[in-house]
């Protein structure tokens, strides 16, 4: 492509959306990626896409409007990537309180949710410890295979008069008079007026690329995978310790298990949360761990056999917001990163933003509280 | 004390020379019985030479220092301050055991190839049917096509013509003449004519007929398909015959299982062969401190040198002197090793052999056509981004099987040559054998 509207760098779910909702605006769209597309974080994560995990607040509402922009996605670009409006079903095994007290507030801003009782619960998920007897569900949660999304998405961004280019690392954003003039890879140099910093847990090498700064670091995360098995789990189910691990600013190990059926049969067990770099390490307590939380909500999965263990880099910010909108020192830089364990959920409504913004259009939220503006202040 | 991983003939003389200075050893196997891939015999060990077989398990059941633990499997090893605590599966429970030092003896298992018909009933590997005859006493069928390449195609279809079988051909796809490459080896090797001439004998005795620069391209029904293949293995036109037989049993030598080292962090490196074995320096001390590695995961090299390997680990870590001539020894070995890689490459051709309806990932089931669009359609440009896509390298046996076909096929597509980085890669798992996640979550409450 010789003169794009806009490059977006990164070809994992939140650089794929955003050239998908940027060439469905009339631009003209490169897309780049150092390895193949899916290669980093979404290509090591799950597909949940959820609204249960999140207290009221900005979050949420780009959360709520991300999860319907995945259907329309799917719409767009083609029933290919396994979405399904499949819902969450979260429990309490002591005190209820809290969860309860948090599903009441989800319901005041757009959340539906379903108190249970004993009864329903298990007539919801059968398999569940007889012991556990209170929960919440939520229909609006849904799950998808992001590594075909991304490639989906990327696909239809090409035929719509796109260009991916893949094995292409940035080495250099050049900035004139404080504003984006091209980059430079290793498959050759673009001049372009427009960038989205789409490379999630590196997007903070980027920024420093274009002499900016954003505090985007990894947060390893380590999956389970059984055999296929019989039907055992039908919704996604979690225990209510994970939302106050999500939300965590702790850089100790936390665990709190998701547990959840695929549609190849195999069960999937995450995920661990701990801030430890790139070491990429196995650790093998962390898996019993996993191992015992699940077994714990459903004791049917004790005979089925583990296969796989694999383990990714959330990237987060010290406030585990995103970060979406134009960077605060170079014009014509826009980040869209950062989504730390729900950035397959985020992306459609990060991407809506994004585009909204470099177009200087109305947007269905203010995105005030995701700007990148808000860390210039500490390191400047 | 030492803890020894398999017990066959790379592990079983590790042990041995261990124990020579009384070192505790714990020899370990996922199998009942001694002798790992090609000396797991039911009753006594027949074959060329099988007296090597025979002392080695005598000295090893009359070693006091020696402890063998059977039908354990190995899931896991992890580090714990100066020593290494090694996990398995036994008898349904996991226990464990820790040693100062470790020696990897894991072998390697069969490669295959796919061609249309390979996932039918009646198709296997030669390993498949030689360890059902070796350890349950089945013979696999009738009537029997053995191919493939390499020299271990010769005992597999003598083993089964001395049980009763008809073995209708034997096939290898190269020919023998590629032995003119390697002069030095086979003249330093002078022994290994002997090893020839029984397997020639025991041929004429069963009329066993030799075919060389054929391959089984096709099997289906009880009919195989064998295509005269060039030396790229791509087939000869109007050159195919059919055969009849119950089973074909195809092979296409062997690859390392480099799960228990690469889990403890041992360096690996792709061999001239594209097989990713382990790095080990001359006392088979591998990159790690503590850890040694014999046998085929550290090249692939036949039971001979495998036996060499193991007895020199076994020295080193039990600190014993390793007399000279041991060192020269193995390099003569290694010579034939590497003429045996020369002799017999497998050659990309076979990418032909298949149809857009071939099963690649047998576990997930997934076609030829598929992998192929997930490089043109959806831009996966190694195996893992087509895995991701496909789920081939996803199932049971985690791409074991399949991931380096699929490597070979993407790169087909590509035109890019499969990388040491992605070979490495998908050679690598966190999880050696399945475990319960019942057992699992059990092993943390008794820690
Ligand atoms: C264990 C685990 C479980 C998770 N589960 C969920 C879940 O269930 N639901 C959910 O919503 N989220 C989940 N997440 C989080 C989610 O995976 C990430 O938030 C999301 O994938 C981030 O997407 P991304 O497109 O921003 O980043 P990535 O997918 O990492 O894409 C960034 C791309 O940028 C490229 N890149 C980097 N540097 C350069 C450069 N210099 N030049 C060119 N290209 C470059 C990389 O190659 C990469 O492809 C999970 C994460 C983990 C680790
Ligand atoms: C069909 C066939 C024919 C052959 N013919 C010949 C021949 O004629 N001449 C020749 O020289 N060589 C021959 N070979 C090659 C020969 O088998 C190997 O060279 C030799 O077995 C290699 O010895 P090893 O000790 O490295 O591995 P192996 O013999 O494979 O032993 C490895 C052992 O480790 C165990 N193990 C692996 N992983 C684990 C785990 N996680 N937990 C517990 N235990 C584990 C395995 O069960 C196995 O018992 C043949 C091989 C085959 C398959």
């Amino acid at each position: 492509m010789k003169n794009p509207d806009a490059i977006v760098i990164g070809a994992g779910i939140v650089g794929a959306s955003s050239a998908l909702s940027l060439t469905n605006a009339g631009l003209k769209v490169l897309v780049i990626d150092r390895g193949a597309v899916s290669s980093g974080t979404t290509g090591a994560g799950e597909g949940n896409i959820l609204v249960s995990d999140k207290d009221p607040g900005p979050e949420l509402t780009l959360a709520l409007h991300s999860r319907n922009l995945w259907f329309e996605m799917q719409e767009d670009v083609g029933d290919s990537f396994e979405l399904e409006a499949k819902g969450g079903v979260v429990v309490a095994r002591r005190d209820d309180g809290p969860l309860m007290k948090l599903a009441t507030e989800q319901s005041h801003h757009g959340v539906t949710i379903e108190k249970c009782n004993e009864t329903r619960l298990h007539e919801l998920e059968p398999y569940l410890h007889p012991d556990i007897s209170s929960g919440v569900f939520y229909p609006q949660d849904a799950q998808c295979q992001p590594m075909l999304a991304a490639a989906h998405v990327i696909r239809t961004v090409v035929q719509r008069g796109g260009e991916f280019i893949s094995q292409a690392k940035v080495t250099r954003i050049i900035v004139e008079d404080c504003a984006v003039v091209g980059i430079e890879t290793t498959r050759g140099t673009f001049r372009v007026p427009i960038i989205v910093n789409a490379t999630g847990t590196w997007a903070g090498e980027l920024a420093e690329l274009a002499g900016s700064y954003l505090p985007i670091a990894p947060r390893k995360g380590f999956i389970l995978v059984t055999e296929p098995t019989k039907k055992y789990i039908f919704h996604k189910v979690y225990d209510s310790d994970y939302v106050a691990n999500v939300a965590s600013s702790d850089a100790d190990l936390q665990t709190s298990t998701v547990v959840e059926g695929t549609r190849s049969g195999t069960i999937l067990i995450g995920a661990s949360r701990e801030r430890v770099g790139f070491d990429g390490a196995m650790s093998y307590e962390i898996l019993r761990t996993l191992a015992a939380q699940a077994t714990s909500l459903f004791p049917v999965l004790r005979d089925v056999q583990l296969l796989r263990a694999y383990r990714g880099f959330r990237p987060y910010a010290p406030d585990h917001l995103p970060v979406i909108g134009q960077d605060a020192k170079v014009k014509g830089l826009w980040h869209s990163a950062g989504h730390e364990g729900a950035g397959i959920g985020l992306a459609p409504g990060s991407a809506a933003l994004i585009t909204d913004a470099i177009l200087g259009r109305d947007s269905f939220m203010d995105g005030a509280a995701f700007s990148p503006a808000r860390f210039a202040t500490v390191n400047s | 004390m030492i803890i020894v991983i398999g017990a066959g003939p790379a592990g079983l003389a590790a042990a041995e020379a261990a124990s020579r200075n009384g070192s505790e050893v714990a020899l370990i196997d996922s199998s009942s019985r001694l002798g790992g891939q090609y000396w797991r015999h039911r009753s006594k060990v027949t074959g060329y030479r099988s007296n090597r077989a025979d002392e080695i398990f005598a000295k090893v059941s009359a070693a006091q220092s020696i402890t063998h633990i059977s039908e354990a499997n190995i899931w896991s090893a992890e580090r714990e301050g100066n020593l290494i605590r090694v996990n398995y599966l036994q008898g349904g429970i996991e226990s464990s055991l820790t040693a100062e030092k470790v020696i990897i003896a894991t072998g390697a298992y069969d490669r295959t190839l796919p061609f249309p018909g390979w996932d039918t009933p009646g198709s296997m590997t030669p390993g498949a049917a030689q360890s059902l005859l070796k350890g349950q006493g089945v013979l696999v069928g009738k009537r029997i096509i053995v191919a493939g390449t390499g020299p271990f195609l010769l005992p597999v279809a003598t083993g089964l013509a001395e049980a009763g079988a008809e073995i209708v051909a034997l096939i290898d796809a190269n020919s023998p003449l590629r032995w003119s490459l390697s002069p030095l080896a086979l003249l330093t090797n002078i022994t290994k004519f002997s090893e020839l001439v029984y397997y020639v004998r025991l041929m004429r005795k069963f009329r066993i007929r030799p075919h060389f620069g054929r391959a089984v391209t096709t099997f289906a029904n009880g009919v195989a398909t064998i295509s005269a293949v060039n030396s790229g293995f791509h087939i000869k036109s109007g050159k195919s015959q059919a055969m009849r037989a119950d089973v074909v049993a195809v092979g296409w030598g062997f690859v390392p299982d480099l799960s228990l080292g690469g889990i403890l962090g041992c360096a690996q490196r792709v061999d001239s062969d594209g097989t990713v074995i382990f790095e080990v320096d001359e006392n088979q001390l591998s990159s790690q401190p503590q850890i040694w590695i014999a046998g085929e995961a550290t090249g692939i090299g036949g039971a001979d040198l495998s036996l060499i390997e193991g007895e020199i680990a076994g020295l080193a870590a039990s600190g014993q002197k390793i007399r000279h001539a041991l060192l020269t020894e193995r390099v003569r070995k290694q010579r034939f090793a590497n003429a045996l890689k020369r002799s017999y490459p497998v050659r990309d051709g076979w990418r032909e052999w298949i149809t857009s309806n071939t099963t690649i990932c047998r576990c997930e089931e997934v076609k030829s056509q598929e992998i192929k669009d997930s490089v043109s359609e959806l831009g996966a440009e190694d195996s893992r981004t087509s895995k991701l896509f496909t789920r081939a390298g996803m199932g049971l046996c985690q791409g074991r099987m399949c991931s380096r076909n699929v490597s070979e096929i993407v790169s087909g597509i590509t035109q890019c040559a499969v990388t040491d980085g992605e070979r490495i890669a998908a050679s690598n798992r966190p999880i050696a054998a399945p475990i319960s996640l019942g057992q699992l979550s059990d092993g943390k409450n008794s820690r």
